[in-house]
């Protein structure tokens, strides 16, 4: 296991809790998808495990985080980073008044200050084309999806062991999700990149995830090998828009209640 | 002896008129809505009741026509079933969790003309087995909302709650006299309702309720647990259960007080704690949830508060048995002072400061829960009924309380003991057979007397019970073991939620355990186990070991022929839909002997 959350709580605010009791595994290798509604946790999660939860007044109440073995407690962000965890953030925060390039070069300060070599801007300009092209542009006036490869190619240069990919396709046309995927999966199989992927896309996550987990109100409702979730009919009704039969539902057909789930395992 | 029934001689629904006429502006039902808690009048109750029963006379109801209701309770559910008394209808109500397939055998035995639905998905369940059900009319639905999507083959065959009034208003134009008819015309003896009993054991059976047995009911109900004009109740329990009727009509409307109906289901807690009723009823689940909510957040609190908390508990057990008025000076001393330390902020919480009187009851409960409430300073007794005597003929008196029996038995009800124990029982409240079925009715009223199939015993006047009378089990080594009492004694437990035990013809005994999945999650969090959901819980070794260790506990207060020796933890929570529970969650034993067979074989 190179991520083990193990019974984690967050309570922002002292006062509002929005995680209870939630574990999860990432072994080695390998893309786990995270899936659920909003404001189940999800982003709270990675924020939990990336330590940013400070920032919004949240707090790990209980629970540990074990990276690689080692318990990140008492890690501060940016040693997380440079122990080789990479966040990359809801909504992509580049650096808009900075290039391209620069944007990457920003993105050293998580090598403990080596320099970076060439093959490392390299290495992001041949997943990403696209940046190689646009590398003296501004990144604000980048497309989203450009930016989205800006900020998973700013986690390239920290070589890091694990991403925790927070909605990439946000906003993206449907090709360019593909694309960004198809990268994505391309990225964990080259490099060994361990992924804990949340996405409110589920049928995406689910095709390039190994094993996946899917929250609701701070708590794990159902997980198992991502095939196994993508036949399961309460994720097929809910999470993948299919009526029973497999084919995609019509909206004259929606209900105004809910099928109750029952998340059997 | 003869019992001298000292409610007026009239029926419900013309009691309701009575009512209407006696004192129209007092307030009869509140009904939150959107957060607001919105007033109705005795005359408006009955106004609307009537305008709805004649609306549905202008459908096409014929008089001694059913009509089924669907829904959760609300201010339209009571008025679809007293619309129905006043025109000369019968009302027959179905759970709103039951699955289609339920539905369609109620509604479909009941010979049901027309159906009043909640909204969208209790008319999809309707529409769903509308093929088998050719008697069917109409479909009244109280929430609009996606109505206008009904498959056109069935949209003239569907109408709005609010458009059957507004036909109900027309209606009496032309037919003034028609409530006035119907109500003089009805007879004590005339059905009033068809209660489908929740079919623990094969088909619902629809018992048939009288006005002379609710009549015959509700003195002794009032009498026993001293309600009065001046009672508040929060309806929330299914009105189709006998136990939530008498609460909500059956006494409401012969002493003319309030209830109240929450926004939903889910909001029970909140209603609970703004309505504060003089009056609760709640399930033994009920109980053993708050009991869980409240040991959880001792769990969760501080040393010093957790201390307290014991230390009051511990000084106030004794005590527990006592109303407060029976308790000597040093008593209600003691009491006083841990009042106010902390059993005022608790009875807050969860929303029972004002009762003065706590019921349970249509299900056994384990007196560890009782005496736990009683001590908190909640007036919580148990009651008896069943669907055939139209509700509660024992309890326990405010100011008698013997924890673990159920009391004794109400003004009207004359009772016996068989040979074998079984409590039978005669008065105005035996019901009046069961519907389309002869052959059951026979076995269950011999000679007037009622069989309860309960098997009881009596001291000092006081019943308890032992337990179903065919539930009873007799070991390989020929042994009488009663399975509630065992599985009861295991469901104190705040870990175990459910316990079916196994012995009938078997050497030793064993049983199926559900876990509590919120209680048991926190021990294994406090405990850092790691676990997602129910099943890797339940997985879990050490969450075994747990739970033997509570059946260790739970086999020291029994005898020997009673332990429970081996059992399996299922790993997935029972369930209505998959015809496991009853809609009141009552456990179908037989159909759990079938679904895990092999589970139970594997444990011989």
């Amino acid at each position: 296991m190179i991520l083990e959350i193990n019974n984690i709580e967050v309570i922002y605010n002292n006062a509002v809790q929005v995680l209870r009791g939630l574990s999860l595994r990432v072994p080695r290798g390998q893309i786990v998808a995270l899936l659920g509604s909003n404001g189940a946790g999800k982003s709270t999660t990675l924020k939990a495990v990336s330590g940013l939860l400070a920032l919004e007044d949240g707090e790990m109440t209980s629970g540990s985080v074990v990276l690689d073995g080692i318990d990140t407690a008492h890690l501060k962000p940016h040693e997380l980073v440079r122990s080789g965890l990479f966040h990359v953030m809801e909504g992509r925060r580049v650096f808009e008044d900075l290039t391209v390039e620069e944007n990457l070069v920003a993105a050293t300060y998580a090598l403990t200050g080596r320099r970076a070599t060439s093959t490392d801007f390299d290495l992001v300009y041949e997943y990403f084309p696209r940046l190689h092209e646009r590398k003296r542009g501004l990144a604000g006036y980048l497309s989203g999806g450009e930016q989205q490869m800006l900020a998973i190619g700013r986690a390239l240069i920290a070589r890091p062991k694990v991403m925790l990919l927070d909605e990439p396709s946000l906003g993206l046309s449907p090709l360019l999700v593909e694309s960004i995927f198809t990268i994505i999966a391309r990225i964990n199989r080259e490099q060994g990149v361990s992924m804990l992927l949340v996405e409110q896309n589920a049928s995406v996550a689910l095709a390039v995830a190994h094993t996946g987990y899917i929250m609701e109100t701070g708590k794990v409702v159902i997980d198992g090998p991502a095939e196994k979730l993508a036949g399961d009919p309460d994720v097929r009704e809910f999470y993948l828009g299919m009526a029973g039969e497999g084919a995609a539902r019509s909206f004259r057909d929606i209900k105004h209640y809910k099928r109750r789930k029952r998340w059997l395992s | 002896m003869t019992f001298a029934n000292p409610l007026p001689e009239l029926t419900l629904p013309q009691m309701l008129r009575e009512n209407a006429r006696r004192m129209p502006e007092r307030i009869a039902i509140r009904q939150k809505d959107f957060g607001i808690w919105n007033p109705i009048t005795w005359d408006g109750y009955h106004r609307r009741a009537c305008h709805f029963g004649l609306g549905l006379r202008a459908l096409g109801l014929p008089l001694g026509g059913r009509v089924g209701i669907i829904a959760e309770n609300r201010l339209e559910w009571v008025l679809s079933q007293m619309g129905c008394g006043l025109v000369g209808a019968v009302a027959v109500g179905v759970y709103s969790t039951s699955p289609s397939l339920e539905v369609a055998y109620v509604l479909g035995h009941a010979d049901v003309d027309i159906v009043v639905c909640e909204d969208q998905e209790q008319t999809d369940k309707v529409l769903a087995a509308l093929d088998q059900l050719p008697c069917i009319k109409k479909i009244v639905v109280m929430e609009k909302k996606g109505l206008r999507n009904t498959p056109a083959e069935h949209r003239d065959r569907v109408i709005a709650f609010d458009e059957v009034e507004a036909l109900g208003v027309d209606y009496e134009a032309v037919h003034r006299t028609l409530v006035d008819d119907a109500l003089a015309a009805q007879k004590l003896s005339d059905l009033a309702l068809m209660i489908y009993t929740s079919g623990s054991t094969g088909k619902p059976k629809g018992a048939m309720i009288s006005y002379a047995n609710i009549r015959g009911v509700a003195p002794g109900i009032i009498d026993h647990l001293e309600l009065d004009a001046g009672t508040t109740h929060l309806s929330y329990l299914p009105l189709c259960h006998v136990a939530e009727q008498m609460l909500t009509t059956f006494c409401p409307i012969y002493l003319g007080s309030q209830v109240n109906f929450g926004e939903s289901i889910r909001t029970v807690q909140e209603d609970l704690r703004e309505v504060a009723p003089s009056m609760f009823l709640g399930v033994p689940r009920i109980w053993e949830k708050l009991h869980a909510a409240i040991s959880i957040k001792m769990q969760e609190t501080g040393g010093l508060r957790r201390w307290l908390f014991a230390r009051a508990m511990q000084d106030c057990a004794p005590f527990a048995e006592k109303s407060a008025q029976q308790r000597s000076f040093g008593e209600r001393l003691v009491f006083a002072l841990y009042y106010w330390l902390i059993f005022r902020a608790l009875q807050n919480f969860i929303g029972l400061r004002e009762a003065h009187v706590a019921l349970t009851g249509a299900a056994p409960i384990s007196p560890a829960v009782i005496r736990f409430f009683r001590t908190l300073g909640v007036p919580l007794v148990e009651v008896y009924g069943l669907t055939e005597s139209t509700g509660m003929i024992t309890g326990q008196r405010l100011d008698q309380v013997r924890i673990g029996t159920v009391g004794t038995c109400i003004q009207g009800c004359e009772h016996r003991l068989s040979p074998q124990g079984e409590l039978q029982v005669r008065g105005e409240m035996v019901f009046a057979g069961y519907y389309k079925n002869p052959e059951a009715t026979a076995t269950s009223i011999i000679d007037g007397w009622l069989h309860t199939g309960d098997v009881v015993t009596e001291s000092d006047g006081q019943l308890k019970i032992v337990d179903r009378l065919k539930d009873i089990m007799i070991t390989a080594g020929g042994k009488n073991l009663t399975p509630s009492e065992i599985e009861n004694t295991m469901k104190a437990s705040p870990f175990i939620k459910e316990c079916i035990i196994v012995a009938d013809g078997r050497k030793y005994v064993a049983a199926l355990i559900q876990i509590d999945f919120e209680t048991v999650g926190k021990w294994a969090e406090s405990q850092r186990l790691a676990f997602t959901h129910f099943r890797s819980l339940v997985d879990n070794p050490q969450v075994r070991e747990l739970i033997d260790a509570e059946v260790r506990r739970g086999n020291e207060q029994m005898a020997q022929a009673a332990h429970i020796r081996k059992f399996h933890l299922l790993t997935k929570e029972l369930d209505h839909d998959d015809g496991e529970v009853t809609a009141t969650m009552k456990v179908r034993r037989s159909s759990i002997y079938k679904t895990y067979a092999a589970e139970i074989e594997a444990l011989f």
